[in-house]
């Protein structure tokens, strides 16, 4: 086992609307991400796995608020931190963000190179202007980007430059974890093979050291991390290496989801494509028990009722379910 | 539609501006239906007649009369009679004739009274003082002494036969008659204007009349940008160029100049409201045609359009079918605006003195102008401008929050 | 090694930011060039659109405001001269051009026999110092007013929103009464009417400054409040627009403190205010010049008014095109600024 870079503790963090409800949109999340190894957290569009992102980063700001749990970058816990020190210490530093839409990450009336100077001055005020100039020209170089970029504004930029431009941006400071939230959904194929290339770099070049890969495109996560997660209304539902989370899921909604892809491999004919019926519940009001009760084909009338702890399965294997190992793979078997 | 409906009418600010113009509307119609007075008919000798109940005092003598004992009535009857001007005049006596200035008090009518009359002497001349100014305090002295008399007033008709007056009443300080009884009493709930109209039938009037000024101006100015902002978002190319020029031109050049060269080139005799409506139309249709325009530049790309223009559909059936109702909560929202921005250059005009002309309908503009040219704002009559001032402010105030609310539900980006 | 290369890179990026603004200022100069003769051709055209003979309808207007035979005789001479009616429409107007080139407007109806161009010049410096700092001084509160509510939300926003709401709903002249009758007429504090006290002669000396500054406030902040109404609103909402824009979110995930956030959020928000101006400010003035006409102020508005109210033609085809020649370039120099402050517009040139 390697060194643990990313760990997070029960993590609990919550929305409040503006109606003064709570949303917990995080729910008792642990995760461990080991030096050198990716991590892809996959679920539908408002489970939560955007939130875990945010949360991830021990920065909060309204209507998202941290409710209880640890998280622990290089062993600094930073979920104590005062939110000053986690600005100038923590984020860029130790833990970086790609957000879902980069192509209006940056401010349109800036230029990339003033936006860089901030950036590194928001740490070490006292940088020089050549010094950075030097500094995020040589990086952009390393990482295959133009330099000339620098003296642009966003608006100048195509697309996937833009997109790529954020990530060199995001590792400037050569953080440890590098968070990337869907980061080439809204790309053309090019650009997206580009980008999941200088991510790959990253890891490859060593400049970052541990990385989460948030999408809901289930055929990108098996090509780009190590291990998967999935995610369902606020908490983990599955956990296991690419291999075993796409081709072997376990969980009845992890079986659901990598139902509805498309392997190319296996051609279209022989694939029964499914969807899950239903809607994923309201996290205002969860349900008391299994949280997907609702929409399982293979549900009990205790599901509703019983709340389930995660199983451990193997090594590094976990899932949230009633039914045993065996029964789940029994019941897929039938159908 | 009915879904769309209850989303609009869910928002808050909808309801609200809703609820003042559907009220100002309602009181416009069921007003004229209890008092079917004609807006612009000349009641009131004089100008500005302030607001109350007026009680007919012929008719008040032959009403049956109330005696009533009223602690302080004397009190508050001399106070009203004693001017400014001559308690000023008194102070101005009384420190000449040596009394002490801190001690006068010109709005203590009791103690400048008793003051007065210890120190005043007709026979004394006092340095400095005119003769004309001594007569003059004389005859305050006069007329403060009847102020105290608390003998009956004396009505009195005139004999024809031997034309001597005769006694025929005495009204005594203590009678009083029930305004219920008074068989002529004519109310002014805002009082009248400078040429003796009632205020409240002719802003009831008026806010007709600007009402359809501004739906008039808001129709026209709407079907002229919603054509060109069709015409050139859809078809594009030259005819774009061409309506974009226009359009710019009608920015740049304040409408408001256009508004006063075109209304004075008409002249005063050609200018109704209709004609001034059309006016405020024609010269306010930038701002939804610019709209139209970026709306259907969005939509003619879309598949549904795509598709009509593959099964070979014409385009008015294009613009008709696949355009128009998805612009049509823009061109709504867009209309509420012109409306009240109508209402507004009218009156702007009017104050300019370009109105409608004058001796058919009252507009608010008119009001308004009439209301600054007798200078009602310089004599305190609050009445003759305040109310208008109201009223426009309220139709603009709902027609915004309406406006708000609608795109609140359209645009849910915009919901805070 | 680094210098140059960084040199270089600024000159040839230099040039084509340069470039893209040479291109945005051309065409922004085509247009007022355009829209600057389309001006001239509206003034000229829409009087001789009347009803009937223009002259003969204009010299019945002047006889009945004038006693003197010899006057109307004279004004009559002058309109058919200057104006040069029996020749055909294309000299016309060459004429008219000619003649507004060389300041000269003709004689005034009204005020017989001033020019009119002198009566503009006593008139159009009062309104250039009422209008001018009372939009733009308007506009930076207005604004500032917005981004507050913006940023703290809470029991400012609640305030100030409702009151510029309101506030904006009133129409200039409405808000000039308003502040008549509460501050001059009943507070005293101010004076009805006029630049000037009407017992002084225009000079330098300190009672005469003073008794203008007086008399300047009223109109001046009726004007300041109806824009601060307006522009607290459209900011409110623009920053409310960028604070959720993506890019303050990856900003301080990238660790940058909130104070330089708000500073590019604000930045951002105040750019379309500045088009907005732009695009209003034709508007603007038409509200403040009635509100001149409230408080008697002796600039272009009451010069309009007087016109109209004495049938001077002359007068008025001056003033409206004084007021649209001053609207157009405010909007040509608004927008020149706007391609300097705001990068984007070099760059969309520029592609």
């Amino acid at each position: 086992m390697g060194k643990v870079i990313l760990e997070v503790k029960d993590l609990t963090t919550k929305y409040i609307t503006r109606f003064k409800e709570d949303v917990y949109a995080v729910d008792h999340v642990s995760l461990k991400v080991e030096e050198g190894k990716s991590l892809g957290i996959a679920g539908e569009s408002g489970c939560g796995k955007s939130t875990l992102a945010l949360s991830l980063m021990g920065y909060y700001f309204p209507p998202l608020y941290y409710t209880s749990g640890d998280i622990i970058i290089d062993g600094k816990h930073i979920s104590g931190m005062d939110p000053d020190e986690v600005r100038k210490t923590i984020l860029g530093k130790e833990i970086a963000y790609i957000p879902q839409a980069a192509m209006n990450a940056l401010n349109p009336t800036q230029k990339i190179i003033n936006f860089v100077e901030d950036v590194v001055r928001a740490h070490n005020p006292s940088a020089t202007k050549k010094d950075i100039y030097d500094m995020a020209r040589q990086r952009f170089e390393f990482l295959g980007l133009p330099a000339n970029v620098l003296d642009k504004y966003a608006v100048e930029l195509s697309g996937g430059m833009k997109q790529r431009t954020v990530i060199a941006i995001s590792v400037i400071l050569g953080p440890k974890v590098l968070i990337a939230d869907e980061p080439s959904s809204a790309l053309d194929v090019t650009s997206q093979k580009m980008v999941i290339k200088m991510l790959r770099d990253l890891m490859d070049k060593g400049i970052i050291k541990a990385m989460i890969f948030i999408t809901h495109e289930l055929p990108l996560l098996y090509n780009v991390t190590n291990d998967i997660m999935v995610m369902y209304a606020g908490q983990i539902v599955e956990r296991g290496s690419a291999k075993e989370a796409v081709f072997d899921p376990l969980h009845p909604y992890a079986k659901g989801l990598m139902g509805s892809i498309i392997v190319p491999e296996e051609g279209l004919r022989n694939v029964k494509l499914t969807a899950i019926p239903g809607v994923p519940p309201n996290l205002k009001h969860p349900p008391a028990g299994c949280r997907f009760a609702e929409r399982c084909k293979f549900a009990k009338p205790e599901c509703r009722v019983i709340s389930v702890q995660i199983k451990e399965a193997g090594p590094g294997r976990t899932y949230r379910c009633i039914f045993s190992e065996s029964e789940l793979r029994e019941a897929y078997k039938n159908g | 539609m009915i879904h769309t409906l209850q989303q609009i009418f869910h928002s808050g600010k909808f309801k609200l501006g809703f609820a003042i113009f559907t009220s100002l509307l309602a009181f416009i119609f069921i007003y004229p239906i209890f008092i079917p007075e004609a807006p612009l008919a000349i009641l009131g000798q004089g100008t500005f007649f302030p607001p109350g109940i007026y009680v007919n005092v012929y008719d008040s003598l032959d009403t049956s009369k109330y005696i009533i004992n009223q602690e302080g009535a004397a009190k508050r009857r001399i106070a009203n009679k004693l001017s400014e001007d001559d308690r000023v005049a008194i102070k101005e006596y009384l420190v000449a004739a040596g009394v002490d200035e801190s001690r006068i008090d010109i709005t203590n009518t009791d103690e400048l009274l008793q003051q007065w009359k210890a120190t005043f002497d007709p026979k004394r001349s006092i340095k400095g003082f005119t003769n004309a100014k001594r007569n003059y305090y004389i005859r305050l002295n006069t007329a403060l002494q009847s102020l105290y008399s608390t003998g009956p007033a004396i009505i009195a008709v005139n004999d024809p036969e031997t034309n001597t007056l005769l006694e025929s009443k005495k009204v005594t300080v203590t009678e009083y008659v029930n305004v219920n009884e008074v068989p002529t009493v004519r109310i002014f709930p805002l009082g009248t204007d400078n040429f003796g109209r009632d205020m409240l039938t002719e802003l009831v009037a008026a806010t007709k009349t600007s009402l359809q000024i501004g739906f008039i101006a808001g129709l026209i100015a709407t079907l002229i940008g919603l054509t060109l902002g069709l015409l050139a978002g859809y078809i594009g190319g030259f005819v774009d160029d061409i309506i974009n020029f226009i359009s710019n031109l009608f920015i740049v050049i304040p409408p408001f100049v256009l508004l006063v060269l075109i209304s004075f080139s008409i002249g005063q005799e050609q200018r109704g409201a209709s004609t001034v409506a059309a006016v405020i139309g024609f010269t306010s249709w930038v701002w939804t045609a610019r709209a139209v325009r970026s709306q259907v530049i969005s939509l003619r790309n879309r598949d549904h359009v795509n598709l009509s223009k593959l099964s070979g559909h014409s385009i008015p059936h294009i613009i008709l079918t696949d355009i128009l109702p998805y612009i049509a909560s823009y061109v709504i929202m867009a209309m509420i605006l012109q409306i009240s921005s109508g209402i507004l250059a009218e009156a702007s005009l009017s104050i300019l003195g370009l109105g409608p002309k004058t001796t058919e309908v009252p507009t608010l503009g008119l009001m308004m102008n009439w209301a600054m040219i007798y200078q009602a704002q310089l004599q305190g009559n609050w009445w003759a401008y305040f109310p208008v001032l109201a009223v426009i402010a309220l139709i603009a105030f709902s027609m915004n929050l309406m406006n708000t609310g609608l795109d609140q539900v359209f645009n849910p980006s915009l919901r805070d | 090694m680094f210098q140059p290369l960084e040199h270089g890179c600024t000159l040839k990026k230099g040039d084509e930011a340069l470039k893209g603004y040479r291109k945005y200022f051309l065409n922004k100069l085509f247009w007022f060039l355009l829209t600057f003769v389309a001006a001239f051709l509206l003034n000229f055209i829409l009087p001789r659109l009347m009803p009937g003979d223009p002259v003969a309808v204009i010299t019945q207007k002047v006889a009945t405001g004038m006693q003197s035979q010899a006057a109307v005789q004279a004004v009559y001479q002058q309109y058919a001269e200057q104006f040069g009616t029996n020749k055909p429409l294309h000299e016309q107007f060459l004429l008219y051009v000619t003649n507004v080139f060389k300041g000269n407007f003709g004689t005034s109806f009204s005020q017989f026999p001033r020019p009119v161009s002198e009566i503009i010049k006593a008139s159009l410096g009062w309104t250039l110092a009422l209008q001018f700092p009372a939009i733009i001084f308007g506009w930076i509160v207005g604004n500032l007013l917005g981004a507050l509510a913006a940023y703290l939300k809470g029991t400012f926003d609640k305030f100030v929103m409702p009151v510029s709401i309101f506030i904006s709903n009133l129409p200039a002249f409405g808000m000039a009464v308003i502040l008549l009758v509460v501050f001059a007429v009943n507070l005293r504090w101010f004076p009805t009417s006029g630049g000037y006290g009407f017992d002084m002669i225009p000079s330098l000396r300190w009672d005469f400054v003073r008794s203008v500054i007086h008399h300047y406030q009223l109109p001046f902040w009726s004007i300041v409040l109806i824009m601060i109404g307006g522009q607290a609103i459209g900011m409110r909402s623009m920053a409310i627009y960028e604070l959720n824009a993506d890019y303050v979110k990856y900003s301080r995930f990238m660790g940058i403190k909130d104070q330089k956030i708000i500073g590019y959020v604000f930045r951002n928000a105040m750019l379309p205010q500045v088009t907005g101006l732009a695009l209003s400010i034709g508007t603007m003035v038409g509200g403040a010049l009635i509100a001149e006409i409230i408080f008697s102020y002796p600039g272009l508005g009451t010069t309009m008014l007087s016109g109209i109210m004495g049938q001077d033609y002359p007068l008025i085809s001056a003033v409206t095109l004084i007021i649209t020649l001053m609207t157009l370039f405010a909007n040509f120099a608004i927008e020149i600024i706007y391609g300097i402050i705001d990068p984007r517009i070099k760059a969309a040139q520029s592609d």
